[in-house]
């Protein structure tokens, strides 16, 4: 049980409505729901960065589900080992993005080792990221490319974060479907 | 002219900002919507803020000011803040009406000669209906109340709370308050609206945000619709009709309450592409 209220249609403040008219928005935009006027400001950041954008959803999910990984958030995680099945990763490279299972082995990638080194640094560095990951990550998304991977993994740590400090609940529909995959 | 003062002139948001002052009262009237009671949660709005609030009210092209509760003058600076208010933006402050005796009735004077009115409750001209409601004593202490404020020059306001009454006892309440010194204008008759207590006893008429007017309102848990937003219903806060949590400065809220009941609100067509 999350430790705020997750508000629902019948009590969801006016600002956040357009939120729930397609039913339940899931508990992140619940939880924002308290502070309508901030979930009026966030959901067009979120729903772009989390949409469609210039980088392929296959390269997002890795770069979201190791940084959920790496920072803990059991909400995040749950997540997105979902939807990077849906994206094309194998529950092999699954589990290994989650900590379960050895990197190398899953990913023959190169462009996927550097990916991942990459959000390594990212996610848990307290300086900046060395050369020696950055470069090859420019080399091949360019600068604009990299914007959107730093903005992209900077986000996730912000929604592990809030996701983790309040607790949210996973879904057990999620949980049971990574169990049928062979992913937990 | 600001977007909020036209949606003020064309009548789409109310003139008046509430405040809600308090939510405790020294009463347990059984159609309460804030659920008041002594004991309760007192969610006290700081007085230093209203003030602030009124200032920019104004500014922003408001032209009245409300202050309610809870009962508001359980709060011991209220007679200060009221006159500070007052001479900001006219007010109107609801009361029930029974603490007007002794030191608090004394401390009244500093109202003498302000734009202010007190709106009292009183619900029906017959002692034992009324006291079923709001209360044991309440009609006599009210109706003693009233011709003192009167006397000290103090507009009073008669607010008559219903699910249903009578022309025969409607009759009667006018001629009691017109005996009181408040003129029929000054009589508002309302009817129960299904929210906090009244909600939880089945009693009153619904009312969202469709049929409520937007009347912007400001309690410590932020800003809201209407004074019939910020209600109370088995001890939590209702949320639905809430606006922002932001309540200063007062434009946020205050743009936000216009995009609503213009329907611009920005983000009315946002969609969030995560769960
Ligand atoms: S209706 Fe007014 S007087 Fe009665 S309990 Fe509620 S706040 Fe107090």
């Amino acid at each position: 049980m999350a430790v705020v209220k997750l508000l629902e249609t019948h009590n969801a403040p006016l600002l956040a409505r357009p939120f729930f008219q397609d039913g339940d928005p899931g508990p992140i935009v619940r939880a924002l729901a308290q502070t309508p006027e901030l979930l009026q400001a966030a959901a067009p950041l979120l729903g772009t960065i989390f949409g469609p954008t210039s980088l392929d959803p296959r390269t997002k999910e890795v770069v979201v589900l190791r940084t959920s990984a790496l920072a803990g958030c059991s909400f995040c995680t749950t997540g997105h080992s979902a939807a990077a099945l849906d994206a094309g990763l194998r529950p092999a490279q699954v589990r290994a993005l989650r900590g379960d299972g050895d990197l190398e082995t899953a990913f023959e990638d190169d462009r996927d080792r550097e990916l991942i080194r990459w959000v390594d640094e990212m996610a848990v560095g307290r300086s900046g990221i060395p050369e020696a990951v950055q470069s090859p990550i420019q080399g091949r998304f360019g600068d604009a490319g990299l914007v959107e991977l730093a903005l992209l993994s900077g986000v996730t740590l912000l929604l592990n974060r809030f996701s983790t400090a309040l607790e949210l609940p996973v879904s057990e529909d999620t949980v049971a479907r990574l169990e049928i995959e062979g992913v937990l | 002219m600001t977007a909020v003062s036209d949606a003020i002139a064309s009548g789409a948001v109310g003139e008046r900002v509430w405040f809600y002052a308090n939510y405790h009262c020294n009463l347990t009237c059984s159609y309460c919507l804030t659920g008041s009671g002594p004991a309760v949660a007192r969610r006290l709005l700081d007085p230093a803020l209203m003030v602030e609030l009124a200032f920019q009210a104004r500014e922003l092209g408001f032209r009245s000011l409300g202050v309610t509760g809870g009962e508001p003058f359980m709060v011991s600076h209220m007679p200060d803040t009221l006159a500070t208010l007052a001479n900001i933006l006219p007010l109107v402050v609801l009361s029930n009406g029974t603490l007007f005796s002794g030191p608090r009735l004394e401390r009244m004077e500093h109202l003498r000669g302000l734009p202010i009115s007190i709106q009292i409750s009183l619900d029906s001209p017959d002692p034992d209906e009324n006291d079923s409601m709001r209360g044991p004593e309440n009609f006599a202490k009210v109706v003693k109340a009233i011709p003192k404020l009167v006397d000290k020059g103090i507009k009073v306001r008669i607010a008559t709370t219903q699910e249903e009454i009578g022309e025969e006892a409607l009759e009667r309440l006018c001629k009691l308050h017109r005996e009181l010194g408040v003129p029929d204008e000054d009589h508002v008759v309302r009817p129960v609206i299904s929210r906090g207590r009244a909600l939880t006893a089945g009693m009153g008429l619904s009312a969202g945000v469709e049929n409520i007017p937007c009347e912007l309102t400001i309690s410590a848990d932020g800003a809201f619709w209407s004074p019939f937003g910020p209600t109370v219903t088995n001890g939590d806060l209702d949320l639905d009709l809430l606006i922002s949590r932001t309540v200063n400065p007062l434009s946020i809220a205050a743009n936000a309450a216009v995009g609503l009941a213009t329907g611009t609100s920005a983000g009315a067509d946002a969609t969030l592409g995560i769960r």
